[in-house]
């Protein structure tokens, strides 16, 4: 179809899986500084480093089989998981490994405040990208 | 990114019912009698933290977040103070005659769990706060 062609044309669909990937890990966050005082709680989260490493090379690989209109083939990783409805879904292993407080909690709360600053930062860039695209598609169509 | 919204929420939850346990012990410190009049001094209480919230409504609310498990009394001895003119001083244990039994609350280990109850619900807002501002950047791609 003309429209699904246009919205996984160039790099809307990598945009939105950045997006994604960043409103996933925020209910992850999320989590982990909701569970500071928990008892025996031990914060996961997952790996940015690696979710940008698939990504990239998903990148590579669709430039490689046909250019903008081919669809974007994101690799599982022992984290994170393309569900076929299009959606992701993460798995947190990664520890965030402070050390070991008397309740047994490995809590790091600046590490998180500053991952979750950088998360939403993650997001506004992608949801940005995404809204000058298809302000040009806009621009496109309407012939302005 | 709504279920972010109620995990940050029950966190809230969360600290804000240790702040109330926490209230209740710093005004009970001066608790001996129970509430049917008996000389039997004030526990402190404690809220216990459990991963996980049920009363969520989302679904990644119920399988993250946090809720408060129980709510336990602190076995620890009551302190005792020296008083033989008080009129609820002990007769027994004959080693006790004389002294009269305050909760076992110390106000200044509670105001440190009151400061780290606050900033842990600070940080939830702060969690909170950024989540509300994805949504709203999100819903403005719509716009």
């Amino acid at each position: 179809m003309f429209i699904s062609d246009l919205l996984n044309s160039g790099s809307l669909p990598v945009l939105e899986t950045a997006a994604q990937f960043a409103g996933r890990r925020q209910t992850l966050l999320a989590h982990n500084i909701a569970n500071l005082s928990t008892p025996n709680f031990q914060p996961a989260d997952v790996s940015v480093k690696d979710f940008q490493a698939s990504l990239a090379e998903a990148v590579d690989r669709r430039r490689k089989q046909g250019g903008d209109g081919a669809p974007l083939d994101l690799k599982p990783t022992r984290e994170i998981e393309m569900k076929a409805g299009g959606g992701l879904a993460l798995t947190p292993r990664t520890g965030t490994g402070n050390v070991l407080f008397h309740d047994r909690n490995t809590r790091d709360l600046e590490r998180l405040m500053q991952d979750l600053a950088e998360n939403t930062a993650a997001f506004r860039v992608a949801t940005d990208l995404f809204k000058s695209r298809l302000e040009l598609i806009n621009q496109a169509i309407r012939e302005r | 990114m709504y279920g972010g919204l109620d995990v940050s929420v029950s966190g809230m939850i969360a600290q804000r019912t240790r702040m109330d346990t926490i209230a209740a012990n710093l005004a009970n410190q001066g608790a001996i009698l129970d509430s049917s009049g008996k000389p039997n001094p004030y526990q402190r209480r404690i809220a216990v933290f459990m991963p996980g919230d049920p009363d969520a409504i989302s679904a990644d609310g119920k399988k993250l977040g946090v809720h408060v498990g129980q709510i336990q009394l602190d076995d620890a001895p009551p302190k005792k103070v020296w008083d033989p003119g008080h009129p609820y001083a002990r007769q027994v244990p004959e080693t006790d005659a004389g002294y009269v039994y305050y909760p076992n609350v110390d106000p200044v280990t509670e105001q440190i769990n009151a400061v780290d109850a606050m900033r842990a619900y600070e940080a939830n807002v702060a969690a909170a706060e950024a989540t509300k501002s994805m949504i709203a950047q999100a819903l403005r791609l719509l716009a």
